[in-house]
């Protein structure tokens, strides 16, 4: 298989997510208040909580940064929406990438989508799904 | 590979005898990922700029478009804030018999021709519509501004 470079490989990522597709319970976009977009490193999601845990219709907004590596290294990621979870630091929404499956074991075949997926999963797992919340709609200062 | 052929013989070729005002070379390891670089053609708002550009020939390709766009900044109505162009041969219009120097022909084509009644950029074809004298100071700006002064 030809590699794709990085830059094409998020062009590709960024029409699917200007499309809609998938289940519509995850989606991105770019950063577009960032003043550099051509460079495509900052990227915003949004994930509908999944139901049957706490996190039932609420809807929680992040912020994804994809360096020069993507995606053989993976994304850093972190919740504007203020939230409770288990690898989430709960000052920052920075999510520790050891503490979530999609990102510690990150292959270069994940996508964005991959990786909202990963964590909307993650926040319906056992000891996630009934953590006490913060105020809904209430944001991380980042 | 048939494909890698084909893309070896254009490598060739551009080397050998290439576009005038036109430099594509292929990347470090990958031989589908170029680096352009392209001159503003004469009496266009882009004259005096050298525009860089990346492409890629996807798997599929020549049965695919190549995938290419600019990375300077330009004020042109079918080419978009990331650099995208549009181009109907880079989409329903490609065939196998073109090739990665007639893209770059017709985007330097399109440099000299903007379209701004089939536009990727809105607020740049309103302008061009509106106004084409204040659009074109524009791009010209921005020429100097963000495009490499000629060597």
């Amino acid at each position: 298989m030809a590699e794709v470079p990085r830059s094409f490989r998020l062009l590709e990522e960024l029409e699917k997510g200007e499309k809609g597709f998938g289940d519509g319970l995850c989606s991105y976009g770019l950063d577009d208040k960032v003043d550099d977009i051509v460079e495509m490193e900052h990227w915003v999601g949004t994930i509908f909580g999944p139901g049957h845990s706490v996190h039932e219709n609420r809807i929680y907004s992040l912020k994804i940064y994809c360096g020069k590596s993507y995606p053989q290294i993976r994304p850093e990621v972190r919740f504007s929406t203020r939230i409770a979870m288990n690898g989430v630091d709960p000052h920052t929404g920075v999510v520790n990438p050891e503490a979530v499956a999609v990102l510690r074991e990150w292959k270069p075949s994940y996508t964005l989508m991959t990786l909202l997926k990963g964590l909307r999963s993650e926040m319906a797992s056992p000891h996630n799904k009934k953590l006490a919340q913060p105020a809904e709609g209430s944001m991380f200062d980042n | 590979m048939a494909a890698t052929k084909r893309i070896l013989k254009e490598v060739e070729r551009l080397n050998k005898d290439p576009v005038p005002g036109i430099l594509a070379q292929p990347i470090e390891s990958n031989i589908r990922y170029f680096e352009v670089y392209m001159d503003g053609p004469a009496q266009s708002p882009y004259e005096g700029g050298r525009f860089k550009l990346e492409l890629f020939l996807p798997e599929e390709y020549p049965m695919a478009p190549p995938k290419v766009r600019f990375l300077t900044k330009m004020y042109h109505p079918n080419i978009d804030k990331l650099g995208r162009i549009c181009l109907d041969i880079l989409k329903d219009k490609w065939s196998p018999a073109l090739q990665i120097r007639t893209v770059l022909l017709s985007i330097q084509a399109l440099l000299s021709a903007p379209n701004p009644d089939d536009p990727l950029a809105n607020d740049v074809a309103e302008q061009w519509k509106t106004n084409e004298k204040l659009a074109i100071q524009t791009a010209t700006q921005w020429t100097k501004m963000y495009a490499i002064p000629p060597q």
